[in-house]
C-alpha cells in the first residue's frame, strides 16, 4: 500500500536513456516495416494474416485513449466508455456494411473516403474536394494533438516536480538550436509516412510497411496498457473490488461519478457518443484507409468483427481501476488525471514501467500521425492537387514524378501543419476538444455514405447539400463555440447570437436548450444533412452515368447478368498504345506497361492484334479505373475525358437490334426470335413494300394482333397514309388516311413523337377513339412513331381484340425497337430509289448531251476564199451555246454566236429552239439585223417566262464582194484583225439581249474585209475563265494571242487559244461552256 | 434453400445491431443505474463490463457459424441482396 506522499518520491529516468529507448523503438518500427515490405512479393506476406489486419484497425485507440480514457474516467465518470461501446456495436453490422464498402473499393480502384463519396457519386470534383477540405479541418488539428501527448509525457517522465535538476529544460538543452523533442519526433514519422506510405503513386496499393508497423504498435500499446493496469490493480491494490471499495469510502460524495443520467453525463450526451463513435470508427479517413483501402481479402472481416472489439475491451478493462486508484492515491486531484497512467508506476518508483507506458504511448501517437498523414496527402493530392494540374493542362510528357513529390509533400505538409498547431494553439480548449469534434465532423459523412450503399436513387446533388449544410452547422455549433472558449472569438456571439439574433446562439440554435454542445450539434447537423439529402435524392434527377455508377455500388453483391452488347463505342478511337501513353503520363511508364499487359491477356485481339470495336470501350474504362487507383476517380474521370475529346473522340450509340432491349430472363423466347427475325427481314434488303408487310406479318403472327398497320406521312395532305396492312381491317382502322391531331391516339404518337399505349379501352381518355374502338372491339392498342433522322415520318400500330394489358414495358421496348428497325429499312430503301432515280438522269443527260452535239455544224472544209472553224465545250452534260455556221450559196455564209444563260436542259432546249427557228427562216430573212427582231419577237414571251436570256451575234459575209454586214443583240464583240494594219477591231453594234422588250430595232453594220483579216467570235467563257488568283483571262490577253497566230489557220488557231486558256487556268476542264469561232479571209 | 439462410443471417444481424442499440441506452441501462453495489461493484460498471464480451462472444458465434457454413462449400453467404 502506498500513501498520498509517496508521490513526492516519484523515480526518474535519465533524459539520455528516454531518447535512446524512443530512438531505438522507432528504429525498429522502421525495421519492421522494411522486412514487411522485403517479404510483401513473397508467399509469407504479413498481411495476408487476418490478425495484422485486426491489430491495424485499433489504429483507432490515439494517445487520446492511451492517456485521455483516464482522465475521462477520473474526471466524468462512464462517459469514455461510450467511444468503444460504438465501435463493438457496429462491428455487428460490419459483414455487410463493411465487406460491401471493401469490395465496391477493390473494383473501383478507390483510395480514400473522399474518393468513395467523389466516385459513388458521378465521380465529382467538387463532392470529392468538400469530403477533403472537411478532413483535413478536422483532422489535422488532431495530428496536433498526438504530438503534443508526446511531448509532454516525455517532460513528465524526465522532469518530476520533485528533481527539478534533471529537467526537462536540461533534456531539450541537448538538442541544437530551438528543435524541440516534438519536431523531432513529427521529422521522424513524417519520414515514416514518405517511406512507407508513399512508395509509389498507386494508393490502392497496398503499403505493408506501413499497416504492420501499426499492427505492431496496436499490439505494443496494449501490453504497454494491460501491464500498468495490472500493476495498478493488482501491484497498487488489491483487486477492482478493493479499488471500487477504497474508492467509495475515501470519497462517498463521488459516488455518482459511476452513474449515468447525471448532469455531468445526461444519458442524451451518452446516446451521441455512441452515434458518434459508430460513425466514427468506419469513416474516420484514418479508420478508411486502414480497414478498406490496406485490405487485401475480404475474409479478415470476419475475424476483425470480434477481434478488434475485444482489443477495445482489453484496452478500456483497467481503465476504471486506474483512474480510481489516481484519485485515491493523488487525494481526489483530477489536474494531472490525463498522466496518471504515467504517474502512477513512477511515482511508485517502476521506473521501467513508465518507460513502457511512454512507448506505449508513442505508439498509439505515432500510429495514428502516420496513418492519418498518409491518408490526408492522398486525398489532398487526388482531390484538390490533381483537378487543379487538369485544369492547369500541364503538358509535361510525364508528371507521374511530379505527382509522387507532391504526395511526399503533403505527407510532411500535413504533420507539419499538425505541429504548428500544437505550437501555437496547444493548450486551446479547442484542441484539447479535437477529439470529439473530428468524431462529430466524420459522423456527417455517415448519411452519404451508408445511402450511397444501399440506395440507388441517392445522387449527386444530394450528397453535395447534405454534407456541405452538416459541415456549415457542425462549424457554427461546434467550432465556434470552441473558438470562443479558446478566447479566439468574443464571446458576444455566444451569449447573443450571430448579429444579436438570439434563434442563432450556436449553443441554442433556434431555441434549442438543455443539451450537451455535441448533442445539440449532432441534432442540428444531422437533421440539415439528413433533409437535404433524402429531400434532394427523391426530387433531383440522376445523369446516366450517375445511375450506372449508383448500380455499380448498391448492387455489388447481385450477380450481374451477363451484360447486353454495349451500345456505345468509342468513334476515332485510341488505340491501345495511346492509352499505354496516357496511363505512363500519370503513373510512369513501367506500371503502365504492367497494367495493360494485365488487360490484355483477359481480352478478345483479332488476328492483327488489335482490340475490336466493342473491347475499346472496356479499354477506356480499365484506364480509368487504373488511373483512378493513382490519382482518384473524378481526376481520373477528366483525364479521360479531356484526352478523347481533345482527339475528337466521342462515346456514340450504334444502333444495335438487342440493344435498346434488356435481355433479362423475364424476355420471352417470342420476344428476341421476332427481334431477330425482324433484323433478317431489314437486312436481306429488297422491296420496301415487301419488308413492311413481313415485319407487320410476323408481329401480328408471333403475339397473335389482330391488326397491324404502317402509315407513312404525306407531306402534301398531312395526312398519315396507309403504307401496309396485316389483320383483318375494320372500317375504321383500315381506313386510309388519318388526320393529324391531337384528338386521336395514332395523332398524339405521331405529334408527340413518342409511344402511346391503351392497355385497356375501357379507360380511355379520347372520346373520338373511344367511340372507334368500342365499336370495332379493340381491347387494346399501341401506336409508336417510325423516326428518321430525329423526326417521325410514319407510325407502328397493333391492335389486339382479345387481351388486355399486353404492352408492358418490356414489350413496348420491343414494339420501339421494331418501328426503328422499319425506319431503316425505310431509309434504305429511300437511298436506293435516289440512286436509282440519279443513275437515270444521268442516262438522260447522256442522250441530251449527243443530241446537242448534232446541233452543232461540222466544220467546213476550206472554201476558195474563207476558211472557217469552231469549237464549242460544255462545262457540263449540257451546255447553253451555241454557233452556227450556213452557207447560203457558194459565195455568202451566215455566222451566228449566241449564249443562253444557265447550262440546264432548259437552256439546251432554248438553244434547240433558235437552231431551228433560223433554219427555218434562213429564206425569208436576209439580214442579220431582221433575223435578231424577228428571234427577239419570238422569244419574248418564252424567256420571259422562264426567266433566261440569250445574247447572239449574228454576221453574214459574202466572199465575193468581201462585204461582212453584222449585228448584236447584247453578245460579246468579236474580234477582228486587220492584217494589213496589222491592228484589232472590235465590232459592235446597238442592240438588246432577247427577251427583255418587244419590237426593239438592232442595228445593223458593214464593213470591208481583206485577205489575211481574222474574225474571231466567242462567247464570255473564255474572257472570264479564272486563273487560282482570281484573275480573269480578258480580252486583251486573248486579242494578243490573235495578233501573235495571224498566219495560223483557223483550226489551229482555236486549238492555240484553248491551250493558253487551259495553261491561264492550270486547269484540264473550264467553269463555263466556251465556244470559239474564227474565220479567215484567205482571197 | 441456401439463398434464405444468407438472408437470415444479415437479418440476425441487424436484430443484434438494433438490439445492441437499445441494451447500451437509456432506458435500458437505466435499470443498473442505481447507487447500490453488487460484489462490492457498481452494478451498471459489471453491467457493461460483462455484457460487453458476452456481446463479443455473440459475434464470435456468428463468425464461426458463418466459416462452417462456407466450408461447407456453400457461397450462400456471398449475400445476394441488400436490405
Amino acid at each position: 500500500m502506498i500513501s498520498a506522499k509517496s508521490v513526492l518520491f516519484m523515480s526518474v529516468i535519465s533524459p539520455t536513456t528516454v531518447l535512446l529507448v524512443s530512438l531505438g523503438y522507432l528504429a525498429l518500427l522502421f525495421l519492421i516495416a522494411s522486412y514487411a515490405e522485403k517479404c510483401r512479393k513473397t508467399d509469407n506476406c504479413l498481411l495476408k494474416n487476418a490478425n495484422v489486419y485486426a491489430l491495424s484497425l485499433a489504429v483507432y485507440c490515439t494517445s487520446w485513449t492511451f492517456y485521455g480514457s483516464v482522465g475521462k474516467a477520473a474526471s466524468n465518470g462512464l462517459e469514455f466508455l461510450p467511444i468503444y461501446l460504438g465501435p463493438t456495436l457496429i462491428a455487428f453490422a460490419w459483414w455487410f456494411l463493411l465487406r460491401k464498402m471493401v469490395l465496391i473499393s477493390k473494383q473501383q480502384n478507390i483510395t480514400s473516403i473522399a474518393d468513395f463519396l467523389s466516385s459513388r457519386y458521378d465521380r465529382s470534383t467538387l463532392l470529392g474536394a468538400i469530403v477533403t477540405l472537411f478532413a483535413v479541418f478536422g483532422i489535422t488539428p488532431y495530428i496536433a494533438l498526438q504530438l503534443k501527448a508526446i511531448a509532454q509525457t516525455l517532460a513528465i517522465l524526465s522532469m518530476p516536480v520533485t528533481a527539478p535538476d534533471t529537467g526537462l529544460y536540461d533534456f531539450t538543452a541537448k538538442l541544437p538550436g530551438s528543435i524541440d523533442i516534438a519536431f523531432f519526433v513529427a521529422m521522424l514519422l513524417a519520414l515514416f509516412g514518405v517511406l512507407f506510405g508513399a512508395r509509389s503513386l498507386d494508393a490502392s496499393e497496398k503499403h505493408e510497411g506501413l499497416v504492420v508497423a501499426v499492427a505492431f504498435e496496436s499490439l505494443v500499446k496494449l501490453i504497454a496498457f494491460l501491464a500498468v493496469g495490472i500493476f495498478v490493480t493488482y501491484g497498487l491494490f488489491d483487486g477492482f473490488i478493493d479499488v471500487f471499495q477504497r474508492f467509495y469510502e475515501q470519497f462517498p460524495e463521488r459516488r455518482d461519478l459511476l452513474l449515468l443520467g447525471t448532469e455531468r453525463t445526461p444519458y442524451t450526451k451518452w446516446f451521441t457518443l455512441i452515434i458518434l463513435s459508430m460513425t466514427a470508427v468506419m469513416f474516420l479517413p484514418r479508420q478508411f484507409h486502414i480497414m478498406i483501402t490496406e485490405n487485401i481479402d475480404e475474409q479478415h472481416i470476419k475475424s476483425a468483427m470480434w477481434k478488434f472489439p475485444a482489443y477495445l475491451f482489453l484496452i478500456n478493462l483497467f481503465v476504471l481501476p486506474i483512474a480510481l486508484g489516481g484519485l485515491i492515491i493523488n487525494g481526489g486531484d483530477t489536474t494531472q488525471a490525463d498522466y496518471f497512467v504515467l504517474t502512477l508506476p513512477m511515482s511508485a518508483g517502476q521506473p521501467w514501467l513508465a518507460l513502457l507506458v511512454f512507448i506505449g504511448g508513442l505508439s498509439a501517437s505515432a500510429g495514428m500521425v502516420m496513418v492519418s498523414a498518409v491518408t490526408i496527402a492522398t486525398m489532398i493530392l487526388n482531390q484538390l492537387v490533381m483537378p487543379i494540374i487538369l485544369k492547369l493542362n500541364v503538358k509535361a510528357q510525364n508528371i507521374s514524378g511530379l505527382l509522387i513529390s507532391i504526395k511526399r509533400l503533403g505527407i510532411l505538409g500535413v504533420i507539419f501543419i499538425g505541429y504548428f498547431y500544437f505550437k501555437i494553439i496547444g493548450s486551446s480548449y479547442a484542441l484539447v476538444n479535437m477529439g470529439l469534434i473530428s468524431f462529430a465532423a466524420v459522423t456527417q459523412f455517415a448519411p452519404a455514405v451508408i445511402g450511397g450503399l444501399f440506395w440507388k436513387r441517392a445522387n449527386r446533388k444530394a450528397a453535395i447539400s447534405g454534407i456541405s449544410l452538416g459541415f456549415v452547422l457542425w462549424f457554427y455549433t461546434l467550432l465556434i463555440p470552441s473558438f470562443v472558449r479558446s478566447g479566439w472569438l468574443s464571446s458576444e456571439i455566444l451569449q447573443n447570437g450571430l448579429y444579436g439574433i438570439n434563434l442563432l446562439k450556436p449553443l441554442e440554435l433556434f431555441g434549442l436548450r438543455g443539451f450537451d454542445m455535441y448533442t445539440h450539434s449532432l441534432f442540428w447537423s444531422m437533421l440539415f444533412n439528413l433533409a437535404a439529402y433524402l429531400t434532394l435524392s427523391f426530387f433531383a434527377r440522376q445523369t446516366e452515368s450517375e445511375e450506372m455508377q449508383a448500380e455499380r455500388f448498391v448492387d455489388i453483391f447481385v450477380e450481374q447478368p451477363t451484360q447486353p452488347a454495349k451500345l456505345k463505342r468509342i468513334s476515332k478511337a485510341p488505340t491501345v498504345m495511346e492509352f499505354v501513353e496516357l496511363m505512363s503520363k500519370f503513373i510512369g511508364k513501367k506500371p503502365a506497361q504492367a497494367a495493360i499487359a494485365d488487360f490484355l491477356d483477359n481480352q478478345e485481339i483479332d488476328a492483327k492484334g488489335n482490340l475490336s470495336d466493342h473491347e475499346i470501350p472496356n479499354l477506356k474504362s480499365f484506364t480509368q479505373r487504373t488511373l483512378a487507383g493513382h490519382v482518384g476517380a473524378a481526376p481520373a474521370k477528366i483525364i479521360l475525358e479531356n484526352y478523347l475529346s481533345a482527339r475528337g473522340s466521342q462515346m456514340e450509340d450504334i444502333f444495335d437490334i438487342f440493344g435498346t432491349v434488356t435481355i433479362s430472363h423475364a424476355s420471352s423466347r417470342e420476344q428476341l426470335s421476332v427481334l431477330y427475325d425482324t433484323a433478317q427481314i431489314v437486312s436481306s434488303g429488297g422491296d420496301f413494300q415487301k419488308i413492311s408487310d413481313n415485319i407487320l406479318e410476323l408481329l401480328a403472327q408471333q403475339f397473335k394482333f389482330d391488326l397491324c398497320v404502317i402509315r407513312f406521312l404525306e407531306p402534301e395532305s398531312m395526312t398519315l397514309m396507309v403504307k401496309s396492312l396485316v389483320g383483318s381491317a375494320t372500317e375504321h382502322l383500315g381506313q386510309f388516311e388519318r388526320n393529324l391531331n391531337m384528338d386521336t391516339y395514332i395523332g398524339q404518337a405521331f405529334l408527340s413523337n413518342a409511344t402511346t399505349v391503351v392497355n385497356d379501352v375501357d379507360y380511355i381518355d379520347k372520346p373520338l377513339s373511344a367511340q372507334h374502338m368500342k365499336r370495332d372491339g379493340i381491347t387494346c392498342l399501341a401506336h409508336t412513331p417510325i423516326v428518321f433522322e430525329g423526326d417521325p415520318i410514319g407510325i407502328l400500330s397493333a391492335f389486339s381484340k382479345t387481351t388486355k394489358g399486353i404492352f408492358t414495358r418490356e414489350f413496348i421496348a420491343l414494339f420501339e425497337n421494331l418501328a426503328g428497325q422499319v425506319g431503316i429499312a425505310w431509309r434504305n430503301d429511300q437511298q436506293l430509289q435516289k440512286l436509282l432515280r440519279g443513275r437515270e438522269q444521268e442516262r438522260e443527260m447522256q442522250i441530251a448531251r449527243e443530241i446537242q452535239k448534232t446541233f452543232l455544224p461540222a466544220n467546213l472544209p476550206d472554201q476558195e476564199n474563207i476558211a472557217i472553224a469552231g469549237l464549242c465545250v460544255s462545262a457540263h452534260q449540257v451546255g447553253g451555246d451555241y454557233y452556227d455556221i450556213i452557207e447560203r450559196d457558194n459565195s455568202s455564209y451566215d455566222l451566228i454566236i449566241a449564249d443562253v444563260s444557265g447550262h440546264s436542259i432548259g437552256s439546251a432546249l432554248i438553244m434547240a429552239e433558235t437552231r431551228t427557228f433560223i433554219h427555218a427562216r434562213m429564206e425569208s430573212i436576209k439580214h442579220p439585223s431582221e433575223m435578231l427582231h424577228a428571234l427577239n419577237g419570238y422569244f419574248l414571251k418564252d424567256l420571259d417566262r422562264s426567266d433566261q436570256f440569250v445574247t447572239m451575234f449574228y454576221l453574214h459575209y459574202n466572199s465575193l464582194t468581201h462585204r461582212l454586214i453584222y449585228s448584236n443583240a447584247g453578245h460579246n464583240t468579236p474580234l477582228l484583225w486587220k492584217s494589213r494594219e496589222r491592228k484589232i477591231v472590235t465590232l459592235d453594234t446597238e442592240g438588246m439581249i432577247f427577251g427583255i422588250k418587244s419590237d426593239i430595232s438592232f442595228e445593223q453594220k458593214a464593213t470591208d474585209l481583206e485577205p489575211g483579216d481574222i474574225l474571231l467570235l466567242y462567247t464570255d467563257g473564255i474572257i472570264e475563265a479564272e486563273n487560282k488568283d482570281k484573275v480573269f483571262f480578258g480580252i486583251e490577253r486573248l486579242g494578243k494571242l490573235l495578233e501573235e497566230c495571224d498566219d495560223l489557220h483557223p483550226q489551229e488557231l482555236i486549238d492555240q487559244i484553248m491551250t493558253q486558256g487551259r495553261m491561264f487556268t492550270g486547269m484540264r476542264h473550264f467553269n463555263d461552256d466556251i465556244t470559239l469561232v474564227a474565220m479567215k479571209v484567205l482571197k | 434453400m441456401k439463398e434464405p439462410q444468407g438472408n437470415y443471417i444479415r437479418e440476425a444481424w441487424i436484430l443484434c445491431l438494433i438490439l445492441g442499440l437499445i441494451m447500451i441506452n437509456f432506458p435500458f441501462i437505466h435499470i443498473f443505474n442505481t447507487k447500490q453495489l453488487l460484489f462490492g461493484m457498481p452494478k451498471l460498471v459489471l453491467y457493461f463490463f460483462i455484457g460487453w464480451p458476452v456481446s463479443i462472444a455473440v459475434i464470435w458465434l456468428f463468425v464461426r457459424y458463418i466459416e462452417r457454413d462456407s466450408q461447407d462449400g456453400s457461397t450462400s453467404l456471398q449475400d445476394k441482396g441488400d436490405p
